[in-house]
Formats: C-alpha cells, structure tokens, sequence
C-alpha cells in the first residue's frame, strides 16, 4: 500500500510532467522546478478530484513544495474526517 | 488525454468569475484625478519619443478596429508600456494596465504610473488570481489589456518564456493578441538605469492572434495545455518581429 506522500508525488509528477524521482520533497516546484502559478492550480484541482477535497484557493499561496502540498493534503483529510 | 483532463475550461472560467455578473462599476478604480494631468504627459513623452528617441511605428494598422484586445509586448525596460501606448495612438484611451507591486509599491513611480496609464497594482507571484480577475473584468467591459507575458524584464533582450495566463485570458474571453516587438528599450533603459539614454526605438505591431482554432480544443483539451499553446504561439509572433532586426 502507498503512502500518501507517493500518491501526492505520483500525482504532482503527473501534472508537470517531470519524473517523480527528479522530484526533491522540499524543493521548490515553482522555482526550482520551473512550474508556472497556473499548473499548481491544476495540482489543487486534482486533489479536489482525487480526495473530495475542497481546496480554498487561499492555500495556493501555501504550497510550494511536494511536503507542503502532503501536509495540506493530510490537514484537509483529517477535517474531512472529523 | 482525458484522464488529464483536471482543471477545465469551465473550472477556470469559475477561478475567473466569468460567469458571474460584472461588478457595475469594474472601472471605476482606474478613474483617479491623476488622469487629469495625462494630457500634459502626452505632449511630453510625444517631443521624448520624437526627438530623444526617435520612435518608429510599424504595423499600427495590425490593431483590431474594435476593443477589447489583448497587446502583448516583450520586456526590456521600464518604460515599455508607455512606448506601446504611444504608438498605438488613440486606441491606447482603452488600454489598461496592471503593474507589478515591485513598480507600484514605490510612491513616486506609483504617482507617475497614474498619470501616464489607467493602472492598478497586482501580485503575480504570490497572489496572480486576483490580478487575472481584474483583467478578465476589464476585457468584459469591452476595454483593452496591457500584459507582458514574459512576467518580468528580459535582462539580455533574448524573450523569456510567455506564461500562459495571457492565454487562458485570450481563451477564455476570445479575444484577439496582438503580438508587439519593441526594440531599442533595453539600450535606452536597461534595468538599474536611472534615466532613460538617447537611442533608436521601434514599436512593431504584429497581425492579431485570433481565439478561433483554439476555442474548439479548450472543450476537447486539457485547458492547461490549449493556454500554453497559445503563449508559446504568441511568443513565437513576438520572436519573427524581433528577427527582422
């Protein structure tokens, strides 16, 4: 069973086409990996799709790394829960 | 493909607020008095573009006839927009502007920005959603839009990556691009110039990019993907202008 850290990076690989290996969980996607403010909009959609989830769009503001957008994950999943 | 469909166009259009009334009064933030004094400034940047810098215009009957539109230029220098401006000629009454908090967070650059521009400050690092609300509001009240969509000053005059909120805008309100070369700003003003050299300038009007090849693909695409196509066409409008020199 995967975690929800390799889902997320699973996920985040997909959308900005860049293997998931090259995917350092603390760098930076938008400047060190060159991913553009609309693509993490797409990575919020996809969690919407994927989890339920109802990301505000306050939280773009928040996520800049694959750690923080696990974290922001398991945050609203756990609300979700409970 | 479809699996990699996520955000959609109708999603996008909802982050824009398309489909949402307009506010009554979209532009009533761009009417500061500061506009009073545009006249006079017009009379000055006109004998500037003249004899300082000898401005050339090329193409200037490439512009729609009719706003709204989107005229997209490269970045050099921080006084593109008011070139761009001057070389459209009347059509620039319509034209909006959105800066970036690094100008219009400096007082006196702010001060001056009102007086050349009908301007408001945006975030696009940090917070780029507001600032595409605010132009997609301006392109429905049937005014024009300023955007350089390489997002910051090219430091070498080589074209940075367009980035594709001018095509999600362009897209989404199917409104035509008018791909704009200007040459000579670097030279007159790199940036960390405190005033603008003497030099050559040219503003050159590229033929608009029209939304119609693209709007069936925004229903059949990831919409992500027909924005990028378009900034990465655009960039290549802008790329033909700068080889002619």
């Amino acid at each position: 069973m995967s975690s929800l850290e390799d889902d997320i990076r699973a996920l985040v690989s997909k959308i900005i086409k860049i293997p998931e290996d090259k995917i350092a969980p603390d760098a930076n996607l938008f400047y060190d990996l060159g991913v553009d403010s609309l693509l993490g909009v797409e990575i919020l959609a996809s969690l919407d799709k994927k989890y339920g989830l109802d990301v505000p769009e306050e939280k773009l503001r928040s996520i800049s790394t694959l750690n923080d957008i696990t974290a922001l994950t398991r945050e609203l999943l756990e609300k979700k829960k409970g | 493909m479809a699996e990699d469909r996520i955000a959609t166009s109708d999603y996008w259009r909802r982050l824009l607020r398309l489909d949402e009334d307009g506010e009554e009064d979209a532009l009533g933030k761009f009417r500061y008095p500061h506009r009073f004094l545009r006249p006079l400034f017009r009379v000055f940047f006109f004998f500037l573009c003249r004899f300082y810098f000898r401005l050339k215009v090329k193409g200037r009957e490439n512009l729609p006839k009719k706003h709204p539109y989107i005229v997209a230029p490269n970045h050099c220098s921080a006084m593109d927009y008011p070139l761009v401006a001057f070389a459209m000629g009347p059509a620039s009454r319509d034209l909006y502007v959105l800066a970036t908090k690094f100008f219009y967070d400096f007082p006196l650059a702010r001060f001056f920005m009102k007086i050349a521009a009908n301007v408001q400050r945006i975030d696009i690092v940090d917070d780029f959603l507001p600032g595409l609300r605010v132009a997609a509001k301006i392109l429905r009240k049937g005014k024009s839009i300023y955007i350089n969509p390489e997002g910051t000053r090219s430091e070498s005059g080589n074209l940075l990556p367009f980035r594709p909120g001018v095509g999600m805008l362009a897209a989404e309100l199917n409104v035509p691009v008018v791909p704009v070369y200007i040459h000579g700003a670097l030279e007159a003003l790199p940036a960390g110039a405190p005033f603008p050299r003497p030099g050559n300038i040219e503003v050159n009007f590229g033929k608009p990019l029209l939304m119609d090849d693209y709007l069936p693909k925004l229903r059949s695409g990831n919409a992500y993907y027909v924005y990028r196509e378009i900034s990465e066409e655009l960039k290549n409008r802008v790329q033909q202008l700068k080889n002619n020199y």
